[in-house]
């Protein structure tokens, strides 16, 4: 059932989705504009930039930081990041000791409000099933080399429970706001796959990734 | 075997971080479910239920076979919405033998 039909055009995905569009837009069900607009949010708005503000307020504001520790759906929708997949959200922090990494094993459950939609590698089966069981191995094929003294926890996303990593603060960031902080907390970091890089030189801007 | 698929995926998300969908249908088959979820003719559980067995499935002949992914998710993805639409008599396009 893998799919040995997909390469003919009448039974290729692009021509079932536009089958089924218009079945249930003649049926009343579904409205193409909505879709347009739906797909307009998850490319442009939902995604990891909310999850950076996030982080660099957590950052910069340790009353917030505590928020955001003891109950994240609401310390993230004080942002106003709310919306399909927010609920139960859990911040993880990474320390000196800990580091944190996100899986969804069965899936590709994901934070959406503050990360938007999960990457390729997120949902592949090259991620989920190595995740938990090799959690170093994973690490390093995004770059990432702990010392033998960090602890790694794994989170397994569920239907209940999302998670969101708030990685370190670099070093040789203290002089940048929380606009310029937010600018340098990439994606993966909020996954739990890469460490922030301490800049090169403080005030250094990074490209956005 | 699944270290150097990884790699490719990673390498594909830096080349491109910005990249949510990998081609219009999926974008299309992503905001159908999330509609009809909104509009309560199912639960985005019960989907992810039907996600989960398709993608289950996938996952066994992986392991099975030693083979790794290719970012096919969203075939799964619509496959699922698929077999829900008929299950909840909605629509039984694109529902096959399978």
């Amino acid at each position: 059932m893998s799919g040995d039909h997909h390469n003919t055009d009448e039974s290729g995905p692009a021509a079932r989705v536009k089958a089924l569009e218009a079945i249930l837009t003649e049926k009343g069900m579904l409205d193409p504009a909505a879709l347009d607009a739906i797909v307009d949010a998850y490319e442009t708005r939902v995604g990891p930039r909310n999850g950076a503000r996030v982080v660099a307020k957590a950052w910069t504001d340790p009353e917030y930081r505590k928020r955001l520790l003891a109950d994240a759906t609401a310390a993230v929708g004080e942002l106003g990041f709310a919306g399909p997949e927010g609920g139960h959200l859990v911040a993880v922090e990474n320390t000196d000791g800990v580091h944190n990494l996100v899986v969804c094993t069965l899936c590709s459950c994901y934070p959406w409000p503050v990360l938007g939609l999960p990457p390729v590698w997120y949902k592949s089966f090259a991620y989920r099933s190595r995740a938990v069981s090799d959690p170093r191995g994973v690490l390093k094929d995004f770059g990432t080399e702990l010392g033998a003294e960090v602890e790694i926890r794994v989170w397994d996303s569920s239907a209940e429970i999302r998670y969101l990593v708030i990685p370190q603060r670099p070093k040789g960031t203290d002089a940048m706001s929380e606009d310029e902080l937010a600018a340098i907390v990439t994606r993966d970091s909020m996954v739990g796959v890469e460490k922030i890089a301490p800049l090169a030189r403080p005030g250094a801007k990074r490209a956005r990734a | 075997m699944n270290a150097s698929a990884l790699n490719k995926l990673i390498e594909a998300a830096r080349l491109d971080p910005e990249h949510v969908f990998s081609a219009p249908w999926e974008a299309r088959a992503f905001a159908i479910a999330l509609k009809l979820s909104e509009a309560g003719l199912f639960t985005w559980d019960e989907f992810r239920d039907h996600l989960i067995a398709e993608v289950g499935a996938s996952d066994r002949i992986r392991a099975r076979d030693g083979t790794s992914d290719h970012g096919e998710y969203y075939e799964h993805f619509l496959r699922a919405l698929e077999h829900l639409l008929a299950e909840k008599g909605i629509a039984t396009t694109g529902v096959r033998e399978s």
